[in-house]
């Protein structure tokens, strides 16, 4: 008898599914070509891995860079704290577009060149690197200040209980008061964090192959605009989705009894 | 720019619009009455047509505007119209003429008069980074190359030939700048832009244009109300580009405005005069 | 972005306020740009080799035209700010419906208001802006009447979307902070439930949906260079336009960054004004 897992089984079925889908598009003139081709359902995947890798390489950095200028606006360097606090109003109050346009045709050009493997001198940091650079920052400002509230959210006396212990002013932030400023400002970061995937879609206008970027690339190649488009919002919305779960969850288990509701 | 999804929306509205449209009498005479000859031209396709440092509309296409508007003896309009909106403009009746850098296709024939013969033709080319040294399309493969978003042949550029995603942006000058910048070996457009771009401007001095005959060369109609195509209006303009392409004045306008002349028009050209 | 969720900074605590720190930090960005000008203006004197004008003279040659948009036509930062106040206005007018649709007693229109909300709440501003231009048509025929919707007009209902959806949840979370005695003693005196939430409990609102509203405005602003993409005149494109036409590497950053600036100067008095709100209206516990 064959087996289900029979090496010819599963892509059959998938043939077979795919043929459906073909025959939607010559019966109704719903053309799912990003399934069903090959080379379009290899590209879009490809695009939407490359969303998955910036948005969780972003609220990677973003959330380092939130963590160590909340730490910095606690310094008593007058000069840190304005130089941490021009840096958070400015990438406020900027468009996120203008600052990876700024990052990648203003900025890019001006790094150091090396010749590639074609022969061409490329400068340094292509757009994916500068995408990332430019929404870390960018959400990384947002980040300072959710963490910042979080920190104000501690109570003295819990900072002046770890001082007494001998704690230095760098233990008493990383053991004492971050673990539960992260706690106070979840719901914020959870926010912000949906906000920076979301954002990512903009990588598209410097040429990042995401999944906006594949998806205009498609819908002009074939005319199914409506079918991209409620593909791509339903992708948008699974992975907001996911971001939000995984964040109640953090929440959940971050949870310190007699806090909250 | 010959887009194919704005081609399709215009062509899907155009024949919703021509079947609400009544048959004129005699626009050609109409023109003469009224005193005025409006073309519908562009402005984002330099040197075809495009806006000089005053915000004049200048280019080859208003170049030949003029010369119908000389020929009827009536005064000139140039309205800017753009590749999505051009079709409507002419159904509409904004416009009495295009001559709007518009590919023929067998789908707009069936929306707008489009006057045989046609005028002009462009293929699709790459205008390369010489230290990549691409001789043709099959150098490009694993290849970053930048293009415009929306191209009908960016399909056939990735999955046959580079096999990895193109470097597509919105606009020509972000391509433009990324090409400078070695972020891409080569930039695909149509040929008769890279040929002029090359020509007029200095910082290509390092790159060369690379023809691609993958894809066929399109020719550029100018184009009437579909129902004037056949009456006075539309033989008085195939009578006019007939003569322009005998008397060599595309031929002297190409070289105007583009710098060189391409082998198609002379081709066309020398055929007109065979007839 | 800017969470409603975030609780408004206690004062005093880690020795500073921000009202104090406001003016330094815009000092701040300020003196960060005329920097890269001054750098950039540096560099283009080095390179040229004389006659050819300097990056202070091209910013200020190009600042009308990117702020102004072309003579005679419509665009520029002009046009962003115009696009905002007009988005927003449809976006909190739709928003409004929509949030008390989500407050309704008839299960299907709540469902269909939280639905609507969650949708757009959620998804990209790009990928709504790509939706509205795309799948719009250019002009709308009412009877024999033609109407054209310009791409400025598409763009700014394509904006208004997700402004709505926020909006939508804005007054949900503003109802429902009034106590419940406040509808109680209104039922008591006889008063409908169009006229309790009209009279009684919405004017309360206001106060609590004033800052968050013009914190998404300012989002609002600052997603407006979006329609660039989609082919709108807007300051980012007259801005690339510029650059195209002086063809100069050294004006790369002081042209994009006069362009932050622009925004940064609308902006931040904005965010501060929603701050000073903000602990304004707070609700003293």
């Amino acid at each position: 008898m064959q087996r289900l897992t029979d090496r010819n089984h599963r892509p059959r079925l998938m043939e077979a599914f795919w043929d459906f889908l073909r025959s939607l598009n010559d019966a109704y003139g719903i053309n799912l070509v990003q399934f069903y081709d090959d080379f379009e359902r290899t590209r879009l995947l490809r695009g939407m891995w490359t969303t998955i890798k910036l948005a969780v390489i972003c609220i990677g950095l973003s959330v380092i860079i939130g963590i160590i200028g909340a730490w910095l606006q606690g310094s008593r360097h007058r000069v840190l704290k304005a130089i941490v606090q021009g840096y958070i109003q400015f990438f406020r109050n900027t468009p996120p577009l203008v600052q990876m346009y700024f990052f990648y045709f203003a900025l890019g050009p001006q790094m150091p060149r090396v010749v590639n493997e074609y022969g061409i001198a490329q400068p340094m940091l292509g757009s994916f690197e500068w995408a990332v650079i430019s929404l870390s920052f960018f959400a990384g400002a947002f980040n300072v200040e959710i963490f910042r509230s979080g920190i104000e959210a501690v109570q003295k006396s819990t900072i002046e209980a770890a001082e007494s212990l001998c704690f230095n002013r760098w233990q008493t932030y990383w053991y004492v008061i971050l673990p539960l400023a992260v706690r106070f400002c979840l719901p914020a970061l959870n926010n912000n964090l949906v906000n920076l995937a979301k954002t990512t879609t903009q990588a598209y206008a410097i040429a990042v192959p995401e999944t906006l970027y594949v998806a205009s690339q498609i819908w002009s190649d074939h005319i199914n605009v409506f079918e991209m488009m409620i593909t791509l919002l339903t992708f948008y919305l699974l992975l907001v989705g996911v971001i939000v779960w995984l964040m109640t969850r953090l929440e959940r288990a971050l949870a310190i009894p007699g806090f909250g509701r | 720019m010959k887009r194919k999804f704005s081609a399709a929306i215009a062509a899907l509205f155009g024949a919703v619009m021509a079947m609400g449209a009544t048959a004129q009498a005699d626009q050609l005479a109409e023109i003469k009455q009224k005193g005025t000859l409006v073309v519908g031209v562009k402005t984002d396709y330099p040197p075809w047509g495009m806006r000089d440092a005053n915000g004049n509309i200048v280019g080859m296409e208003p170049d030949m505007a003029a010369d119908v508007a000389k020929r009827l003896g009536v005064k000139l309009e140039l309205v800017p119209v753009v590749s999505s909106n051009r079709i409507q403009f002419l159904q509409q009746g904004k416009i009495d003429l295009m001559i709007a850098t518009m590919s023929d296709t067998p789908e707009r024939r069936k929306v707008v008069g489009i006057i045989d013969p046609v005028y002009y033709a462009s293929g699709v080319a790459l205008l390369a980074n010489k230290a990549a040294n691409i001789k043709s399309v099959e150098d490009l493969k694993g290849k970053p190359v930048c293009a415009l978003q929306g191209a009908y042949y960016n399909n056939d550029m990735q999955s046959k030939y580079t096999q990895t995603d193109l470097v597509a942006f919105k606009g020509i000058p972000e391509a433009e700048q990324a090409l400078l910048d070695g972020r891409c070996v080569g930039f695909i457009y149509d040929d008769v832009v890279l040929i002029w771009k090359k020509a007029q401007d200095p910082k290509f001095a390092n790159f060369e244009v690379v023809p691609l005959p993958q894809w066929p060369v399109v020719p550029w109609g100018i184009a009437v109300k579909l129902e004037e195509r056949d009456g006075p209006w539309g033989k008085f303009m195939a009578e006019t580009i007939t003569d322009w392409l005998k008397s060599g004045t595309l031929l002297e306008l190409e070289k105007k405005w583009v710098g060189d002349n391409t082998a198609w028009l002379k081709e066309a050209s020398e055929k007109a005069k065979g007839n | 972005m800017r969470a409603e969720l975030i609780p408004a900074p206690a004062q005093g605590e880690t020795g500073f306020t921000a009202a104090a720190f406001n003016r330094r930090a815009f000092a701040c960005v300020i003196a960060a740009f005329l920097l890269v000008v001054v750098a950039s203006e540096a560099v283009a004197q080095i390179r040229t080799t004389g006659g050819s004008q300097g990056i202070i003279d091209a910013l200020i040659k190009w600042a009308p035209l990117i702020l102004l948009g072309p003579p005679g036509e419509f665009g520029g930062f002009a046009l962003n700010i115009a696009v905002s106040f007009l988005a927003m206005a449809i976006g909190t007018a739709a928003g409004l419906a929509v949030g008390l649709g989500q407050i309704s007693l008839y299960p299907p229109v709540r469902a269909v208001s939280w639905a609507v909300t969650q949708f757009f709440r959620n998804s990209p501003w790009l990928v709504l802006l790509f939706f509205v231009m795309l799948l719009v048509p250019f002009q709308l025929k009412i009877g024999g009447i033609s109407i054209p919707l310009p791409g400025w007009l598409k763009a700014t209902f394509g904006l208004a979307l997700p402004i709505m959806a926020n909006m939508s949840e804005i007054v949900r979370g503003a109802v429902n902070s009034i106590p419940t005695s406040q509808w109680e003693s209104a039922e008591s005196l006889a008063f409908t439930r169009m006229q309790t939430l009209w009279r009684i409990i919405l004017p309360q609102c206001v106060k609590r949906m004033i800052p968050p509203w013009m914190n998404w405005y300012a989002i609002l602003t600052m997603t407006t260079p979006l329609i660039s993409i989609v082919g709108v005149n807007d300051a980012m494109t007259l801005t690339q336009d510029a650059l195209a036409a002086e063809q100069k590497t050294e004006l790369l950053m002081p042209m994009y960054g006069m362009l932050l600036v622009f925004f940064f100067i609308y902006c931040y008095p904005i965010a501060r004004w929603t701050i000073y709100l903000e602990r304004k209206y707070a609700v003293k516990i």
